[in-house]
């Protein structure tokens, strides 16, 4: 298949609603890295303010959805988007509700980062922040790969998460371990066992995004398809 | 997978390129045609599929209805214009010496873009075939004109008024008659030349509803501008340009992910 372009339409002013929609996702993916990039900063310094702003914010990602949902309602109606103006609809439809959820679980864990911990059990917290770089690393990679729609980013992306899901996986052997070490801490560790949770959910979001820009940009659906197909898709024609 | 589309609402893809001689209603091979030194067509070749509804789409002047025309020769009426290469029926070109146009016109019939109703009445509209093949018995034309009538949709409307001036009909009405009057002689392929675009909205979908019925029984090719009309009819779809078939292709696939660029710019509205 032809690689999509974004290259002109006839009518001026549907390009410009596609352009504003397009423009309206990259600034809610924006909010939602900085939504992500704070709970971690909140959670990491115990940082109470910040975590405040962060649960105030979230209804600004919450409005954003409903705002660019109604613009994308209007093109379908307006519009009858085909082929690729279709597909980049979709994959915007279902990106923004993967970004929005995404920006719950950030709230989740600022709402973390409010409790208060003592001294040895900041420890757990620490033991968050490689995960937490790794799934703000898949976040800005996939919002990236979004903004160009460029199918390797999106790719790699992908395969990204599999390296989340160990060290989540490893995260929780960990704390486990504490909670046996000392029962009476479990109600902490649990707290922090759902931000990690969190974290591994957001990476799974990610996914789902770096799968939308494939559809976008192959016309081909790689949802629940075996890793040998997914990259043949990707790599190959069509 | 669990198909999400009524399996009677889908007709399912086929294999345009490697269809079976029973699933061929038409073949295309080759085929050229000047108009004078002027070339409109270039080398088409394609497989047209029985019982299913065949759209050609393509900007002003790429061709689409010049290819229509070929394939019950209508362009035979043009002087200046030479066509080579085949189109099949039945094991035979059409394009053949010794191949009666008349006939060939009873098996492939057409409708244009406006309604061309004779000034006669309804009854008399339907049955003109009928009685230029020189059937005249009244019990035979009588059922002719109710099949056909049904059969475009348009009993229900007039059978209270059959000898009424088929002038007196609407638009969409006429139109319609003038389907009845095509499969009255019980064509095998009907041809439809953008058989909507003088037509107001409600009377479109009527339209595009009959077609869907049509494809029962006839295969049914159709030339559209309307490129939502050709996603909403069509089983396959064949986009031209500039004479040439630039792609043909099952419609879901057409208006989802199209293969060639040219076909997406045209699709989605944008400069080439």
């Amino acid at each position: 298949m032809d690689k999509p372009t974004m290259s002109r339409h006839i009518s001026g002013k549907f390009n410009e609603e596609l352009e504003a929609v397009r423009n309206q996702v990259l600034s809610m993916g924006g909010l939602v890295e900085q939504q992500l990039r704070d709970s971690l900063y909140a959670i990491e310094k115990s940082d109470h303010d910040l975590a405040e702003q962060i649960l105030r914010r979230d209804t600004k990602i919450n409005a954003l959805e409903v705002q660019i949902d109604e613009a994308c309602v209007q093109i379908i109606a307006k519009r009858q988007p085909a082929a690729s103006d279709l597909r980049l609809i979709i994959a915007i439809f279902k990106t923004i509700s993967d970004l929005e959820r995404i920006g719950d679980e950030a709230e989740r864990i600022a709402k973390v980062a409010l409790e208060s911990f003592n001294k040895d059990q900041q420890e757990f917290l620490l033991s968050l922040e490689n995960l937490g770089q790794l799934v703000l690393t898949m976040l800005h990679g996939v919002l990236d790969a979004f903004a160009r729609m460029d199918l390797d980013s999106a790719y790699e992306v992908h395969q990204m998460d599999a390296q989340a899901d160990r060290q989540y996986e490893a995260l929780t052997r960990q704390l486990m371990t504490y909670m046996m070490e000392d029962p009476r801490g479990i109600p902490k560790v649990m707290n922090v066992l759902w931000s990690a949770r969190s974290l591994e959910r957001i990476g799974d979001r990610c996914q789902n995004i770096a799968e939308y820009i494939i559809f976008f940009v192959k016309g081909k659906d790689v949802r629940h398809v075996s890793a040998e197909s997914m990259e043949q898709t990707v790599k190959g024609g069509r | 997978m669990i198909s999400v589309t009524p399996s009677n609402l889908q007709a399912e893809a086929l294999d345009l390129a490697n269809l079976s001689a029973e699933q061929t209603a038409l073949e295309i091979r080759g085929l050229n045609l000047h108009y004078g030194s002027a070339q409109a067509l270039y080398d088409i070749s394609m497989k047209i599929p029985t019982n299913r509804v065949t759209a050609f789409i393509g900007p002003s002047g790429c061709g689409k209805s010049t290819l229509l025309r070929c394939i019950n020769r209508m362009n035979d009426l043009v002087e200046i214009c030479k066509v080579s290469g085949e189109i099949v029926l039945h094991d035979k070109n059409i394009y053949d010496k010794d191949v009666d146009v008349a006939a060939l016109r009873r098996q492939v019939g057409m409708v244009f873009q406006r309604p061309n109703p004779f000034p006669k009445s309804i009854y008399e509209n339907v049955v003109y075939g009928m009685r230029l093949q020189g059937v005249n018995d009244r019990r035979t034309l009588d059922e002719v004109v109710e099949r056909s009538l049904k059969g475009a949709a348009l009993w229900d409307e007039v059978k209270d008024r059959l000898n009424a001036s088929a002038f007196g009909l609407s638009g969409g009405q006429q139109q319609r008659l003038v389907i009845a009057r095509a499969i009255a002689i019980e064509p095998e392929v009907l041809l439809l030349d953008e058989p909507t675009s003088a037509l107001d909205p409600i009377s479109t979908l009527t339209i595009e509803e009959l077609i869907t019925e049509l494809k029962n029984k006839y295969t049914v090719v159709i030339v559209t501008h309307n490129m939502q009309q050709a996603a909403r009819v069509s089983d396959q779809t064949a986009f031209m340009y500039m004479g040439k078939l630039i792609e043909y292709a099952d419609t879901n696939t057409l208006f989802t992910t199209p293969d060639k660029k040219q076909t997406e710019d045209y699709i989605t509205g944008r400069y080439g």
